[in-house]
Formats: structure tokens, C-alpha cells, sequence
């Protein structure tokens, strides 16, 4: 009797599934997953392209595996120069999108096809056509580099036999600050990115450092200690009508905005070094509380306004990311000074492997880790262009 | 017909971009430095010396050195009998060498034990008036960048504040943070953190 009622239930069941099947209308839709890592399988494509997919799939936790362990199939061919593409969700579950790339090269098809992927599985904007600065050591020296947000095409932006420091973009990605101690003091230096044109934005008695323009692109934050101590300042754009807005005795570090342009997070080492934020037209400070002690440095501010992710420890660093009003951080990975990237999800870092620093991306949701391979030596301070 | 309208949307846009960047530049080669845009507001004053006229040989304009309530001390912006050889002067790094200020982790506090020193470089600031002093802070690597070079650049700072204590022209010193940047150890303990956490001190000669 039981098993003619499984048998039963089976066909009934079946039936469910094939009546839905046959109702063209209606899609079985697989949420978009934040939190969890998901299985991805790649097939039909080789060299570039097929390298390009399954490091940006991975950069956003998406785990490649054969298609029949895979909640999404990506596959799709090369052919006279354009990528067709198509994702396909896993099993016996139907297209998502097909769709043909034609400009640019093998290399930029694959990252458009890779965002899209993106788009659909995780719900977030494009990434993987973006770029990145970040310091390299060269010798006794370190240079200014920049690249492809997965280290490829790295172009040495510096040759000043020197040392550079806290590189900082303009929004869109026109322009680059950053300190240089090429004048035998330190500078922080405005450069075109496209052109190599430099000018010399701020030079004052004593620090210039960590410059960072606003979201808005109308002003820029910065640290100077011609008043007597390193603090937080802030002038126009064009560097002129500078304010104080901190006027701490033991120094402050690390400015980081406010997507709305309107305050200011930063470090000041009283005691412990601490997080504060300060509206950017200057008055009292406010303690941003985290929820755990020690030296917590080098935040920033996701370009969605929500989370401030920053550093904890001295020495062996941990990253931390809270929600930008304050409340119980929550540990990630070992690394220090991390920048987030445009979708406000995955953050470029700085880690240690013997002693090396090395570039690295993270998943905030799902703590995935992948490292910047392509780039090799000592490289740090990554900034990514927002 | 179409060969002309071609040319023409070249040429339009050449004059365009020649007119928005001022001149052809060539990608990421050769670099542009544009004079400094270091004077903030109308109230600096628009005389750059030429030379240093040295001390002794004129009257140097009066300081606008002032310390702070808190103890700190600002930069100035009015020349120095010191702004020449602070830009040209021969940098020296061995007459001080023994001098080198340490510093306890997370700490810009000068110890007791690196008073006699700082009493050294004064009476040698004091018996030098033509030289002024460079001090660079350093820190251990325990920091990130960020934080480094503040707290490089506070070292710094808290010596000069100490060497003006003791009578020193503030604008006979300037400061110098290099961060983690160029440690004096390599290692990963106490033992080379320990002797990276300093100011070194560089005396800055005249040219002549």
C-alpha cells in the first residue's frame, strides 16, 4: 500500500513540475544569493577569455565546478573577434541571457561578460573594467603604478627615483593624488592620469599627506601638520580655501568620505588609535563605535553609504567592517588599508605573505579571497577608481 | 564630399582638444610640474627672497613662529634666515648620527632617556646658526601607511616643540615623516622595530 502511494505522490509531483513546465509564463527564479559561496561552471572558452571569466566569477565568490554540481552554467564561444555568451541556470533550469559581445578586445568581452553574470547572481553594478592604483616598491624606492582592477596592463606612473605614498582618485578616474617625496619634503602631487600632466597641489611647511576629493569632486580632504600637529584639513578643489577641521595635539590619519559629500571618517591616535567622523564644513567630531579595541586604522567608506570597512591590530592585521552609523563590527580576513570597489561588495587590500606585502580582493559577504596574481614584487596601498 | 566633411570634423576636433589642454602632451612620459599652489590665501606675503642674506649680514623679518596653547608649533610662511638653506642646503646625516631620538611602539612621547641628546642638538643648532636642522620621524611597520606617516610626522614634530623648549629658533627646524618607509633595521621583532621607531636627525649646510 505505502509504496503505491509514494509512486502516487511521484507522479502527482511530476506532473506539478511538467504542468509548470509547459506554462510559458511562468520562471522559476533562484534569488540572488549575497551571502553564500555559489557553484559556477564555465565551459566553451580558452586563452584570455576563458581566464578572465573564471577570475572575475571567483572574485565575487562564485566557486567554479562541473555543471552538474553548478546552480549556473556559463558557456558560450569565440568567434571573428566578438564573445557570445550565455548563462543558463543549473540543472534543468532554463537561459537567464544570451547575448553577443563585439567591441574591444578578447580581454574587456570577457569582463562585459563577466559583469552581466555578475548582475544576475549577486545584483551588483560592473566592476571588472575598472582600474586601480597602488604603490610598488622599486629598490630603496616606491613608484606609483596603475592597472586593471586584476593587475593586468600595470603602467609605472612615477620614474622619480623616490618615494610616493596614499594615491587617492578623482571620481571617474581623471586624476590621481598622492604624496611624493620627490622635492626632498613631502608634496601631494595632482596628476592626469591620461596625459602624465603633475602639478604640485599642496606643499606647505612640514606633512603633506593622504589627499583624498570628495565623491563630488568639489573638494579635498586631506592631512597637513603645518599647524603645529598633523590634522585633518579640507580645501576647494583647486586647493584653495583651506580649513581645519581637527585640531588634535596627537595626530590624525586617514580621511575617508562620506558618499553624500557631507562628512568626513578619520583616525586619530589618542591613546589607541580610533575612528571619528566630522562634518566636512568642520565642528565637533563624533567617536564612530565599533564594538571592538585595539589600533583601528585606514577606514573607507562604501560608495553605497552603508559600511565603513576598516583595519584593526598593529602588526598582525585584521579587517573589520561595520555599518557606517556605528554598531558590532565584524571580522573579516588578515590585511590591512582596504579600498572598496564601485559595487560597495568587493574590496581591494593589502596582505602579507612572508613579509611581502601583495594586492588582494575580497568578498565582503562571503570572506572570499583572491589574490591580485598577475602583479608581482611588493605592492600596497591599492586605491580603486570610483 | 565626404573626404572634406572628414577632415573637417578632425580638424574641428584637434582645435578642441588643443584648446581644452593648451598643448599636445605625450601619455605618461614626460611630466609638467606647474608652479606650486602653496599660498592659501591673500594674507601671504608676495616677496620671495632671492638669497638667503645668512643672519648677521641683514635684519631677518620678524618670526610669525608662535607657540600654541596646546604646545604646538605652526610652520610659518614668512621667510627665514633659514628658508634658503632649508631648500638648497647640503644635507649632512653624520654629525647627528649618535643623536637619534628613539621612540617607544604608538608613541610620539620623547623619553627621558633621549633628553641628553636633544640637549646635544641644540647646543649644536645654538652654536650653528647658519645650518638648520631636518628631523625625520620613522615607524616600526606595525602601522599601515596611513597611520605611519603621521605618527612619523608627529615624531617629528615633538622634538622640534622640544628644541624650541630649550631655545631654539622653531624656524631653524623642519620635519620630515617617512613613514615605514625606509627602516634602519630589516627584521620582524622587537629587536629591528625597536630601532626603526626614531628621528634621525639631517644637518642642512649652506652652499657656497
Amino acid at each position: 500500500m505505502k509504496k503505491s502511494l509514494k509512486i502516487i505522490a511521484a507522479l502527482l509531483f511530476s506532473c506539478a513540475l511538467a504542468g509548470l513546465a509547459q506554462d510559458s509564463t511562468e520562471v522559476i527564479v533562484i534569488p540572488k544569493t549575497t551571502t553564500h559561496i555559489v557553484p559556477i561552471s564555465v565551459s566553451g572558452f580558452s586563452g584570455e577569455a576563458d581566464a578572465v571569466l573564471k577570475f572575475d566569477l571567483s572574485v565575487l565568490g562564485l566557486e567554479l565546478t562541473n555543471a552538474d554540481k553548478a546552480d549556473y552554467l556559463v558557456s558560450g564561444t569565440e568567434d571573428a573577434g566578438r564573445l557570445a555568451g550565455r548563462l543558463k541556470q543549473g540543472g534543468a533550469g532554463g537561459d537567464i541571457f544570451a547575448r553577443i559581445y563585439s567591441s574591444g578586445t578578447s580581454r574587456s568581452q570577457a569582463h562585459a561578460f563577466a559583469d552581466d553574470i555578475v548582475k544576475e547572481i549577486r545584483g551588483t553594478p560592473p566592476i571588472f573594467q575598472s582600474r586601480i592604483a597602488f604603490c610598488r616598491k622599486e629598490g630603496a624606492n616606491m613608484e606609483l603604478c596603475v592597472s586593471d582592477f586584476d593587475g593586468h596592463d600595470v603602467l609605472q606612473m612615477t620614474h622619480d627615483g623616490s618615494l610616493v605614498a596614499t594615491p587617492a582618485w578623482s571620481p571617474g578616474g581623471r586624476n590621481l593624488f598622492y604624496t611624493s617625496w620627490k622635492s626632498g619634503y613631502t608634496q601631494i602631487i595632482e596628476h592626469e592620469a591620461a596625459t602624465g600632466n603633475r602639478t604640485v597641489f599642496a606643499a606647505y611647511g612640514g606633512g603633506n599627506f593622504n589627499a583624498v576629493p570628495s565623491p563630488d569632486g568639489s573638494k579635498v580632504a586631506m592631512i597637513l601638520s603645518k599647524g603645529g600637529s598633523p590634522n585633518l584639513y579640507v580645501s576647494d578643489r583647486n586647493g584653495g580655501n583651506l580649513q581645519e577641521l581637527t585640531h588634535e595635539r596627537d595626530e590624525a590619519s586617514s580621511p575617508t568620505w562620506s558618499p553624500d559629500d557631507r562628512e568626513i571618517c578619520y583616525v586619530v591616535r589618542s591613546g589607541r588609535a580610533s575612528l571619528h567622523k566630522i562634518s566636512a564644513n568642520g565642528g565637533n567630531s563624533t567617536l564612530l563605535r565599533v564594538g571592538i579595541s585595539g589600533n583601528l586604522t585606514s577606514p573607507d567608506w562604501s560608495p553605497d553609504g552603508k559600511w565603513i570597512i576598516f583595519t584593526a591590530g598593529s602588526g598582525n592585521f585584521t579587517l573589520w567592517v561595520v555599518p557606517a552609523r556605528g554598531g558590532e563590527a565584524e571580522q573579516l580576513v588578515a590585511g590591512e588599508d582596504p579600498c572598496w570597489a564601485p559595487n560597495s561588495r568587493t574590496v581591494i587590500f593589502t596582505r602579507q605573505v612572508n613579509h611581502n606585502p601583495v594586492l588582494s580582493l575580497l568578498d565582503v559577504p562571503t570572506k572570499h579571497v583572491k589574490d591580485v596574481g598577475q602583479i608581482s614584487g611588493s605592492c600596497s596601498q591599492p586605491a580603486w577608481a570610483r | 564630399m565626404k573626404t572634406l566633411s572628414l577632415v573637417s570634423i578632425v580638424f574641428v576636433g584637434a582645435a578642441l582638444t588643443l584648446g581644452l589642454t593648451g598643448c599636445v602632451h605625450k601619455p605618461n612620459k614626460n611630466f609638467t610640474v606647474l608652479p606650486d599652489r602653496t599660498r592659501p590665501s591673500a594674507t601671504q606675503p608676495a616677496t620671495p627672497a632671492e638669497t638667503n642674506p645668512g643672519p648677521g649680514t641683514s635684519i631677518p623679518p620678524p618670526s610669525d613662529v608662535q607657540k600654541m596653547p596646546d604646545g604646538s608649533i605652526p610652520y610659518g610662511t614668512n621667510e627665514s634666515p633659514w628658508t634658503g638653506v632649508i631648500k638648497d642646503g647640503k644635507p649632512d646625516a653624520t654629525i647627528l648620527k649618535p643623536d637619534t631620538v628613539y621612540f617607544d611602539v604608538d608613541s610620539a612621547t620623547i623619553k627621558k632617556t633621549e633628553d641628553k641628546k636633544l640637549e646635544d642638538v641644540a647646543a649644536f643648532l645654538k652654536g650653528h646658526q647658519a645650518d638648520a636642522l631636518r628631523v625625520e620621524g620613522n615607524c616600526d611597520e606595525r602601522g599601515t601607511e596611513k597611520y605611519n606617516l603621521s605618527l612619523g610626522e608627529k615624531r617629528a614634530l615633538a622634538v622640534r616643540e622640544y628644541l624650541a623648549n630649550l631655545g631654539v629658533d622653531a624656524r631653524q627646524v623642519v620635519t620630515i615623516s617617512y613613514g615605514k618607509a625606509k627602516p634602519a633595521v630589516e627584521g620582524h621583532n622587537e629587536a629591528a622595530w625597536s630601532k626603526n621607531r626614531r628621528d634621525d636627525f639631517v644637518v642642512l649646510i649652506p652652499k657656497d
